[in-house]
């Protein structure tokens, strides 16, 4: 036997969609039964503009892993701002992997999402915080601080303030310091607050 | 002399605006990010095409970029950008570990006598796929039994006319047996000219891994080698590489980076295999 070339360029085989399909048959792929049909044509729909929420309709019913993985990753290079909300409205989601893989995306779109995040961190249901306070710690934006500090001082939430208090622990300065000592004051029963907003003020301080 | 005239001898400015205009146009077609600390490195390109190509500013060379139907100029650009340092059995733990290890494995699952396919991206100047079809042919019993087809892909086409020639510097082969370079090679003044039996077995082939359609006809292959090109991607980059390789490899394929890469990192498409000679990464077995 030997080294041989046979089929690199060879005309593509019956399972390899041909190439330039239109924008409605690759919606239509998306909901075809084999997940390899779905990852390709979530691929190839990176060129065409308004498909963000196609993309993520199937994302929310989707059940295979490495198909929503390809939505994924096509939405965030899409980064319009439909394909931000769409991702965002799965926090909602019951299913935990994919609240995870979407807080994972959305910390890798590119340009400025303040406004999702702003939306996210009003939303009236404190996970929804939680997982906008996650996204901050997955961006790791030069302004993050000041949106944990933000967090800190207005959210009612015990959870979101401890999940921001505990990123604060890693990236906060100086200027987090006020905000925790507020912050011990405002929640002044809860044991986990006060041990959380102590561990992050020594850690800013060096102590 | 007059100030005008002063200025259009110059050397074209790159303002910091244009750079990151360009940064961003470039990191959207090729997957490549530069940070600022590559600054000079860019301008220095980009000033070189700019004279090259008779545009009178960075304005006018950026329309050709981006206007130009037969994309040439972009191409041109990105031979000029992208990183072609390499030579032969670099990494050598990985080719003992594709023969003790990884070929076995797959040539116990291989249904029929289909030939085992290994691709190698980037090709760079063709240490590596060749390489591996010098390892493959002295030290992997099974070559006498399998036919294997090497492809070897990059997105710069000047170095792939060099992968094709294959001639190369002392520096290239300094790692290379004796016996080896012997074998494969005739001498050419300072140079190593790689014989044509080698040269046969590799096909080489332009891939932008970052566009869909450049990878949509690569199909079942067994292993991908992928060595030091992910390094120069952001996140987002490798994400999307990882993707076209899930699709391009077999079930049970492997994939095979550079040491200090790591595909966990990058995507959870594909599980990690601890192997006596290195860290490979492998689809599933049962995935589609």
């Amino acid at each position: 036997m030997a080294f041989v070339k046979r089929k690199a360029m060879e005309p593509a085989p019956a399972d390899v969609p041909k190439q330039e399909r239109s924008c409605a048959e690759l919606t239509a792929c998306l909901e075809d039964s084999d997940p390899q049909t779905r990852r390709q044509a979530a691929r190839e729909m990176l060129h065409f503009p308004d498909v963000s929420g196609a993309l993520v309709s199937r994302l929310r019913r989707e059940q295979d892993a490495a198909v929503r993985e390809v939505i994924l990753t096509t939405l965030v290079r899409l980064a319009d701002p439909s394909a931000a909300a769409g991702m965002a409205e799965c926090l909602r989601s019951e299913d935990a992997a994919l609240r995870n893989e979407v807080i994972e995306a959305i910390g890798l779109l590119s340009g400025d999402v303040s406004a999702t995040l702003r939306t996210l961190l009003a939303d009236s249901d404190p996970d929804v915080r939680i997982f906008a306070v996650n996204i901050l710690d997955s961006r790791r934006q030069p302004d993050v601080e000041s949106w944990l500090i933000e967090v800190i001082e207005k959210d009612v939430h015990l959870n979101v303030c401890a999940t921001a208090v505990d990123l604060l622990c890693e990236v906060g300065t100086e200027a987090a310091l006020e905000p925790l000592l507020r912050l011990k004051v405002r929640f002044v029963s809860e044991v986990f607050i006060q041990f959380a907003a102590n561990r992050a003020i020594k850690r800013i301080r060096g102590v | 002399m007059s100030a005008s005239y002063q200025h259009s001898e110059s050397v074209p400015e790159i303002t910091d605006e244009d750079f990151l205009k360009f940064k961003e146009f470039f990191y959207r077609k090729t997957g490549i990010n530069f940070e600022l600390t590559k600054r000079y490195f860019v301008d220095k390109r980009l000033v070189e095409r700019i004279k090259a190509t008779n545009t009178e500013n960075f304005r006018g060379y950026f329309a050709l970029l981006r206007f130009q139907p037969s994309g040439e100029e972009l191409q041109q650009l990105t031979n000029l950008m992208t990183v072609n340092e390499t030579y032969f059995l670099r990494e050598e733990y990985q080719f003992k570990c594709l023969v003790n290890s990884i070929l076995p494995e797959i040539v116990q699952r291989k249904k029929g006598r289909d030939p085992i396919r290994i691709w190698c991206i980037p090709s760079s100047s063709g240490e590596e796929p060749y390489s591996v079809a010098m390892y493959l042919q002295e030290t992997w019993p099974g070559i006498a039994d399998w036919d294997v087809e090497i492809i070897s892909s990059d997105i710069d086409t000047n170095i792939l006319r060099r992968a094709r020639a294959g001639r190369y510097s002392i520096r290239s082969v300094q790692h290379m047996p004796a016996v080896w370079l012997e074998k494969y090679f005739t001498g050419v003044k300072n140079e190593y000219q790689l014989c044509d039996d080698l040269r046969q077995a590799v096909e080489f082939t332009r891939v932008n891994l970052s566009e869909p359609a450049d990878t949509l006809r690569y199909r079942n292959f067994d292993i991908i080698f992928c060595r030091n090109l992910l390094i120069y991607f952001d996140d987002l980059s490798r994400k999307t590489a990882a993707e076209a390789f899930y699709e391009v490899l077999n079930p049970g394929g492997y994939i095979c980076l550079g040491h200090s890469e790591s595909m966990s990192r990058i995507s959870p498409l594909f599980k990690v295999c601890k192997f006596p000679e290195a860290i490979v990464y492998r689809k599933a077995l049962e995935a589609r």
